[in-house]
């Protein structure tokens, strides 16, 4: 069943001429994981918003088109409704911490509060959300003393206390450095696993292709590719488009025009790498 | 006694004003449009800025204050009542935070952000020579309202360095709240005048795309004309406004 | 770097366990008494019998007077100092040194405005060394306060130190790169805008995407709020707001019939 259905979304910032989004159809299951690609200026983080709410509801600017994301309709709803349902995490971990909170315990509590959840309930949520973020050692640290890393952490786990039915995030690594990186997808990884439907828009091919279901290709604010990550991260256009690929890709490429690799399909990762290169 | 019952009277004068502004921009709605999301991100930026602003000032020994840029930028682009608020509770952070001797003042750092956001409002935040008016209204704004807070907290003698200026006035058996009221004219204008013109600066090195987000975008638009002639329009204007404050300081002293 | 700004100090101590606005009705009700009482002496016998006892109570007695020594007493001092000697006030002259002829009466009169000063600036510091800001601003908010009152100022006491943090590196970048802080008034005012620019525009580019993350949190919710921590509010607590409040209204009564 699809949770996310946009049907020829066209949508434009204010006291801008040109549209950031143009014609998106897409639709996203229940459960399913899918992976935004795309050059800077593509559209992405403008698509992350819109799932979210925040465009039109916070940017406002002109939207056309259907919105409909966890059964609410964006032109029927306020954006109040909306974060109860998505939830949105973004690049920069540090402008995510809210600064209204001493500790990081109660800073993932901030959002509960918020939406007036009872205090009983308050605690277990946050404590369970801690341990599936693995940051329960975090507790009574204060947000701003923590690596960018564990601030991402905090900041994914603030909004997954908050039980959204879809999870949005855009680009959640790509102010982090690799230790961090890691941390903040073995997070994602856990919520694939539990099977939330998630977006992520990412330039980080290889990661992507450890775990998503489906990938699509954003390009001048238009889907050009949406497919399996083995198709569409593998795929010439990405090349001739100026996405950035996976260096496996690029290597195999090179090998097979000089015929070293035999393969029909591309590598993405290095795993697939090392297995087409031993046959 | 008769003194202190014909003040009463001016307060409660002010008060009442203050009360009827604040109930009109809430029955219009306005005010639920001024306090945006993103207004309650700024204020907090905003009273960072004046904190850490009035720091540096301190630091570079210059004989300003320049502690409410950051209320008179939230007053331009999220209204009145937006920055009145950023200037008290700069007041009391600073007060909880640095030095308790900063409570009592509040009330001025209220009407610094209530009287330029009006000003803004009433479209005089538009060039550089309206600004500079502005920062003179909001000069003698803040020279009133420092006025009974001084006389009645402190006796007259504050503990700022414009003291001695006041202390000097009463020497020549001029009465207390003549005396700081002088003081507060001489000292003031320079000092909010500067304030204004690097709040106007900062608005307009800002994006145009963030400030159309902010509330009030319409009180940051700038009007036409080079900015090199109203620089000297705004020059023109300060010495005028000096020249008008010199008169009144004349004024007052006399009577 | 010093995360967030506060006087706090975290004691055991029967200051401490009240409610924080019982804490902030006696500040403000010190305030209001020694400010307001017609009797000569009450601002210095408050100081003997309320601040000093609650700063012992509140086992913050040296924190107190580390206070009183870099904040109130200088200005105090200043302020007693220069009152006594250019109050105009008639009376029996002390003693004359070129155009100064301090009375009897000025010294006096500059004797209870300083003590005055030091009440009020010590009953705040006492309550601001004895209250967490947090449990502040949650008491507040339950008894009707906007949340967004406490969001500001929590997020003002921890990006204080952040921007405090920021315009040291960039004034240290600055001089690096020959920037003048220390010579003459025209040199060290036009260092102003290199210095302020970076720091003030730096800043104000964050608060979109601050603003979307708080969204993001439900900060705009219209569901009555709920919060983790409870304040304890015993009827002790209710008990000292409503003597305070009894004894601030005789005060000002006194002050109308008696003067």
């Amino acid at each position: 069943m699809a949770i996310v259905n946009l049907q020829n979304v066209t949508y434009r910032y204010p006291l801008t001429d040109e549209s950031v989004l143009k014609n998106i159809n897409l639709q996203v299951d229940e459960g399913e994981f899918l992976a935004v690609i795309g050059p800077n200026g593509s559209g992405k983080s403008t698509l992350c918003y819109t799932l979210a709410g925040f465009v039109p509801h916070f940017f406002k600017g002109e939207i056309s088109g259907s919105v409909e994301v966890a059964g609410l309709e964006s032109s029927a709803s306020t954006l109040d409704e909306w974060v109860m349902n998505v939830g949105l995490a973004f690049q920069n971990p540090f402008n995510q911490i809210s600064g209204a909170k001493f500790t990081v315990f109660e800073e993932i509590a901030f959002g509960l509060e918020n939406i007036g959840v009872p205090r009983e309930e308050m605690k277990p949520r946050v404590e369970d959300a801690m341990k599936l973020t693995g940051i329960t050692d975090l507790a009574d640290r204060s947000p701003y003393s923590l690596s960018g890393g564990q601030q991402q952490r905090v900041a994914l786990t603030s909004i997954l206390v908050m039980q959204p039915k879809v999870l949005v995030l855009d680009e959640p690594t790509s102010q982090l450095d690799p230790i961090g990186t890691r941390e903040v997808f073995g997070v994602i990884r856990t919520l694939a696993e539990k099977g939330m439907t998630v977006i992520l828009a990412e330039h980080k091919v290889e990661w992507i292709a450890n775990f998503a279901d489906r990938v699509i290709a954003l390009h001048e604010g238009q889907i050009i590719l949406d497919g399996l990550p083995g198709e569409v991260l593998t795929s010439d256009i990405l090349l001739e488009k100026g996405f950035g690929i996976s260096r496996y890709t690029s290597v195999a490429r090179k090998a097979r025009a000089i015929g070293l690799w035999k393969n029909s399909n591309l590598p993405v990762t290095l795993d697939e790498a090392v297995d087409g290169f031993k046959r | 006694m008769s003194i202190i019952s014909e003040n009463a009277v001016y307060f409660i004068i002010a008060v009442a004003i203050i009360v009827i502004l604040l109930v009109w921009s809430y029955v219009t709605g306005r005010m639920r449009k001024d306090f945006s999301t993103t207004t309650w991100v700024l204020i907090p930026v905003a009273i960072a800025i004046n904190i850490a602003i009035g720091q540096i000032v301190v630091t570079l020994k210059l004989p300003v204050f320049l502690d409410s840029i950051g209320t008179v930028l939230v007053a331009v682009v999220a209204g009145p009542w937006a920055g009145a608020l950023t200037g008290t509770l700069s007041n009391i952070i600073w007060g909880a935070t640095i030095d308790p001797n900063a409570f009592p003042w509040f009330p001025v750092a209220f009407f610094i952000g209530l009287v330029s956001g009006l000003m803004a409002n009433a479209g005089w935040f538009k060039n550089w020579w309206k600004v500079a008016v502005t920062g003179f209204v909001v000069a003698l704004a803040s020279a009133i309202v420092s006025t009974p807070i001084a006389v009645y907290l402190y006796g007259g003698i504050t503990a700022s360095g414009s003291s001695f200026i006041t202390a000097y006035l009463l020497q020549t058996g001029q009465g207390v709240v003549q005396a700081v009221l002088s003081t507060g004219f001489l000292v003031e204008p320079v000092d909010k005048i500067t304030t204004a013109m690097l709040a106007f600066a900062i608005i307009q090195g800002l994006s145009k795309r963030f400030v159309a987000r902010l509330p009030r975008p319409e009180n940051a638009e700038v009007e036409g004309g080079a900015s090199q002639t109203q620089l000297f329009i705004a020059i023109g204007v300060v010495i005028l406004l000096v020249l008008f404050a010199a008169f009144m300081l004349g004024n007052i002293l006399g009577g | 770097m010093q995360e967030r700004l506060s006087f706090y100090k975290k004691r055991e101590s029967a200051v401490h366990r009240l409610n924080p606005l019982s804490k902030l009705t006696l500040a403000l009700g010190i305030v209001f008494v020694s400010f307001l009482s017609p009797y000569y002496w009450t601002p210095h016998l408050l100081i003997l019998f309320a601040v000093i006892p609650l700063s012992l109570l509140g086992k913050v007695l040296r924190e107190y007077i580390n206070a009183m020594l870099r904040l109130i007493l200088p200005t105090a001092g200043f302020l007693f100092i220069m009152q006594a000697l250019f109050q105009p006030l008639e009376g029996v002259e002390l003693f004359r040194f070129g155009f100064l002829h301090p009375t009897q009466e000025s010294v006096l009169f500059a004797f209870a405005n300083a003590t005055r000063i030091v009440v009020m600036v010590s009953s705040f510091t006492i309550f601001l060394l004895t209250t967490h800001p947090n449990e502040l601003m949650t008491d507040l908010t339950r008894r009707g306060l906007p949340g967004q009152f406490a969001y500001v100022i929590i997020s003002t006491l921890q990006i204080i130190p952040q921007m405090q943090a920021k315009a040291q590196t960039i004034i240290a970048a600055q001089r690096s790169r020959g920037l003048d802080t220390e010579s003459t008034f025209f040199k060290r005012a036009g260092s102003l805008i290199p210095l302020v620019g970076p720091l003030v525009f730096g800043s104000l580019v964050e608060v979109e995407e601050r603003a979307i993350a708080i969204e993001a949190r439900g900060f705009t919710s219209t569901r009555v709020k709920t919060s983790l921590n409870s304040i304890p509010d015993t009827n002790k607590d209710k008990l000292i707001r409503w003597s305070l409040i009894v004894i601030i209204i005789v005060t000002l009564a006194s002050r109308i019939w008696l003067s």
